[in-house]
């Protein structure tokens, strides 16, 4: 097991403060999602969704250069619930455990892997799949491809806050970044569409109820 | 398959995933702190090896170039306990898994009724 978010040492506080900022106003929003649009009888897919994600963040599959990478799964929860505010609710409850419970992430930059990851993961996967999908009519391909593009876009917006915190270059962080994540978001793609593939399988339903929810 | 089918077949999913975690994982850095290294002069980018003792100093040097020297005493830090080995970590990682199910169950109750 080893680090698989930022921790505390990589961004200076005053701008780990202004990514919590951001993050809560998130968070509120989907709270917000959770109460209203959220209806009872699937809140126990919520939280299976939830859980299953911590499990898969910590199987770390290898890839080449010495690396590995593991599953984010934001556009899974957001593609299955619905919306970009389920993978917000469902992976800051992640990060928290992860971060609190187990030193994964640090704490006073939980803000920045919240919005990495469930925000930037969250819309960039919703929104992909749901341009995809109405454009090529097929799911799998679509949730490949959204799951793919979310964990790149993520790792680059990553790239990115590393390069104004003075921990990267911008050039070689997105260069290395990119090139590594562009390889986990296979793993990403992957494992998207086939737990989309077995949750509709297995409820059909699940479908309709997402056709035509907007955010 | 009916509803409550799917969610239990999905936790009985998320427990098996947690208990093969540590023995099926890769410990190679992952793609961030690979990046990392990368730019602290502990590894090539498109290399494998890993200077550990140059790794080991890059995480003191990110230290001087952020000034964030926060640190957090986690109950399980790096999903591990103690003395205890790969077991633990499964152990450790069920129970991550299992907490997460019960909050977002809980949370998730209380707001969907809160309407």
């Amino acid at each position: 097991m080893n680090i698989v978010h930022i921790p505390d040492a990589f961004i200076p506080l005053t701008q780990a403060a202004v990514y919590w900022v951001i993050a809560l106003i998130f968070i509120a929003l989907s709270l917000r999602w959770a109460r209203n649009e959220m209806k009872e009888e699937k809140v126990p897919l919520v939280a299976v969704l939830a859980a299953g994600i911590f499990a898969i963040q910590a199987v770390n599959v290898p890839i080449p250069w010495g690396t590995s990478g593991h599953m984010m799964g934001a556009a899974l929860a957001a593609i299955v619930l619905g919306s970009p505010f389920a993978a917000i609710f469902v992976l800051t409850l992640v990060l928290i455990v992860q971060g609190v419970l187990f030193g994964d992430g640090g704490i006073t930059v939980m803000g920045a892997n919240i919005i990495n990851m469930g925000v930037i993961g969250g819309f960039v996967g919703f929104y992909s799949y749901k341009g995809l999908n109405s454009a090529i009519r097929n799911p799998y391909p679509a949730a490949f491809i959204a799951g793919w593009l979310s964990l790149f876009v993520a790792a680059l917006v990553c790239a990115v806050e590393m390069a104004i915190a003075g921990t990267f270059p911008l050039e070689i962080g997105l260069i290395s970044m990119g090139l590594y994540h562009a390889v986990i978001g296979v793993i990403e793609g992957g494992i998207t569409a086939v737990a989309l593939y077995l949750i509709y399988t297995a409820r059909p339903d699940l479908i309709s109820d997402n056709a035509g929810v907007a955010a | 398959m009916g509803r409550e089918n799917l969610i239990y077949f999905g936790v009985i999913i998320a427990l098996v995933i947690a208990v093969a975690a540590p023995f099926v994982a890769s410990s190679n850095p992952d793609g961030l702190e690979s990046a990392f290294f990368g730019v602290f002069g502990a590894k090539e980018v498109q290399g494998s090896d890993l200077d550990e003792e140059a790794a080991g100093a890059a995480e003191e040097q990110v230290q001087e170039v952020t000034g964030n020297t926060f640190s957090f005493a986690s109950p399980f830090p790096d999903y591990s306990i103690e003395g205890m080995e790969k077991a633990g970590e499964a152990l450790v990682i069920v129970i991550g898994t299992l907490l997460v199910l019960a909050i977002a169950f809980g949370l998730g109750r209380v707001l969907s009724r809160s309407e």
